[in-house]
């Protein structure tokens, strides 16, 4: 069963363009310019249940951008996007009673409530009973270790332990998709380790599909099972990690390999 | 409701660590009132001297409630963080939640001045006791209709606020309007009640945001009735309508228009 369907999808961004130096800051004020970038161009994919699959490329490939489109953030220009069978664009909030985000460089925790006054927060505004929060805290909790600082307010915690309840706070719905967009960054490689232990348990235990983007390779190959690879706004890759590893080069040369030919000729089509 | 009960719970938590912040501030409104106090003693040297219509204390007592509104609902996340959230692209990750994001500021914004206006108040009763004494006429009927008219003064203030921030989704920065906003607060809304005003101008202050957010429930405390108290209701609730239709329509269209770079 597809959880994830996208068909042509398509986004556009109109830029802001400045010449350099003053001359060019006061000539924006009397005649701005603008110019279209094409973000993502016509992107079409599946994604079954339970599906591990790794979207990567290089920065300003689009894969944030479709992550944005796919949970109902961004409106798309062009395409049908559906997830768990629901139009994010017009049922935002139904979605995101189903689906789960981390993305690594923002915070979504209140950063002076305690982990467990956050999670009793994030509960309540799913409209999860109180009873039902507090059995799933102590689920989280006993399955992310983070009873030694769960009473101690969030911007006390270390990254790697920040990380942690982010994910456990984005898990207390128990969504059926977890879009993680570089959850990892910034972190040392044990708690990197830890994290992509805690992603498995909550695949194989919960059957979570997991929608992830990385540019670690560590976090590719340990832990998808696919891989699709974007550059200049367009799929250049989708192949199973089996597959591509079926090779005497490291998983990262050959990604890298592929950045750069079919990054090439995704920016000549 | 139970979501935002939840929100107004936790922001409520998390501005209870800084009360002793928000009492910093009881400086500067203490320094406004004791000008006040002895600019309006000056003007009032001469014993029985109305003003506009209204005695000494009144008009002191107006000053200290228009104030207290204006302390009391000051707040940067209905103008700085809304305004910062949609420029920086924030807005995206409060808006993927099962929430209202306009409602979630004003949860916010409202928890803030749970806190906020009941110590001004405590502040401001405390002082105009002291320095000018009681109204004359101050009653349970007046204390429950500014009671109801300072909440919506408020309420109708955040969401002027926001639906300035959310301009923010077209322009580069809409700090410029919130000052023009605050300003117009300040200086036509808080200082002199409306009737201090040249008669021509007056139809027009009534118009704006003034009357319903500072005029109204402090005209309310200075010189309560019945009738008047039904007119600046009904303004009250009209702005609200209007104020909130305009804040769902501006961010239903904006956020089409949200451009998320980065990341």
């Amino acid at each position: 069963m597809h959880v994830i369907e996208v068909e042509g999808l398509s986004k556009t961004f109109r830029v802001k363009r400045k010449e350099k130096g003053m001359k060019g800051s006061i000539q924006a004020i009397f005649k701005p310019r603008t110019e279209e970038i094409r973000a993502v161009k016509e992107v079409s994919f599946t994604v079954d249940e339970g599906e591990m699959l790794a979207f990567i490329g290089p920065n300003g490939a689009g894969k944030s951008t479709t992550i944005k489109m796919l949970t109902g953030i961004l409106y798309p220009d062009g395409g049908n996007v559906k997830v768990l069978g629901i139009d994010p664009t017009k049922k935002r909030k139904q979605l995101a009673c189903q689906i789960g985000t981390v993305f690594g460089q923002k915070e979504q925790l209140w950063t002076h409530l305690t982990p467990y006054d956050n999670f009793r927060f994030f509960g309540a505004i799913y409209d999860i009973p109180d009873g039902e929060i507090d059995r799933r805290i102590k689920e989280l909790s006993e399955a992310f270790e983070l009873s030694g600082f769960i009473n101690t307010p969030v911007r006390n915690l270390s990254l790697g332990q920040r990380i942690r309840c982010e994910i456990a706070a984005s898990l207390i719905h128990r969504p059926k998709v977890l879009f993680l967009d570089e959850p990892t960054i910034g972190l040392d490689p044990v708690v990197k380790e830890n994290i992509r232990s805690l992603i498995r348990q909550m695949n194989r235990e919960f059957h979570t599909t997991i929608f992830l983007t990385s540019h670690d390779i560590g976090d590719i190959e340990k832990l998808c099972r696919r891989v699709i690879i974007v550059n200049s706004g367009q799929i250049v890759l989708d192949d199973s990690m089996e597959h591509l590893k079926f090779s005497d080069a490291s998983l990262e040369n050959i990604i890298m390999k592929i950045y750069q030919e079919k990054g090439e000729e995704a920016r000549v089509l | 409701m139970r979501k935002y009960a939840v929100i107004y719970r936790s922001v409520l938590m998390e501005n209870l660590q800084y009360a002793a912040n928000i009492a910093l501030g009881f400086v500067s409104y203490f320094i406004f009132i004791f000008v006040f106090i002895n600019l309006w003693g000056y003007m009032y040297a001469e014993p029985g001297t109305r003003i506009g219509g209204y005695t000494k204390e009144q008009m002191i007592w107006y000053a200290m409630i228009t104030e207290m509104i204006w302390f009391g609902a000051r707040s940067g996340t209905v103008a700085g963080q809304a305004s910062s959230d949609i420029r920086g692209g924030n807005i995206a990750y409060l808006m993927n939640k099962p929430y209202h994001y306009t409602l979630y500021i004003l949860t916010r914004y409202t928890g803030e001045w749970s806190i906020r206006l009941p110590m001004y108040m405590v502040l401001a009763v405390a002082v105009g006791i002291t320095m000018v004494g009681q109204l004359p006429g101050f009653g349970l009927p007046a204390l429950f209709a500014s009671a109801v008219s300072i909440l919506l003064g408020i309420t109708i203030n955040g969401v002027f606020k926001l639906c300035i921030s959310l301009m923010s989704f077209w322009i580069e920065d809409s700090t410029p309007f919130q000052w023009l906003y605050d300003k117009l607060i300040l200086i036509l809304g808080t200082v002199f009640p409306i009737e201090i005003f040249p008669k021509a101008l007056q139809p027009l202050i009534r118009l704006t945001p003034i009357y319903t957010v500072c005029y109204g429930p402090a005209k309310l405390v200075v010189d309560f009735h019945g009738d008047q108290y039904l007119e600046i209701l009904m303004a009250q609730l009209l702005y609200l309508a209007v104020g909130c239709g305009l804040m769902f329509f501006v961010y239903g269209k904006g956020v089409k228009k949200l451009y998320v770079n980065g990341g």
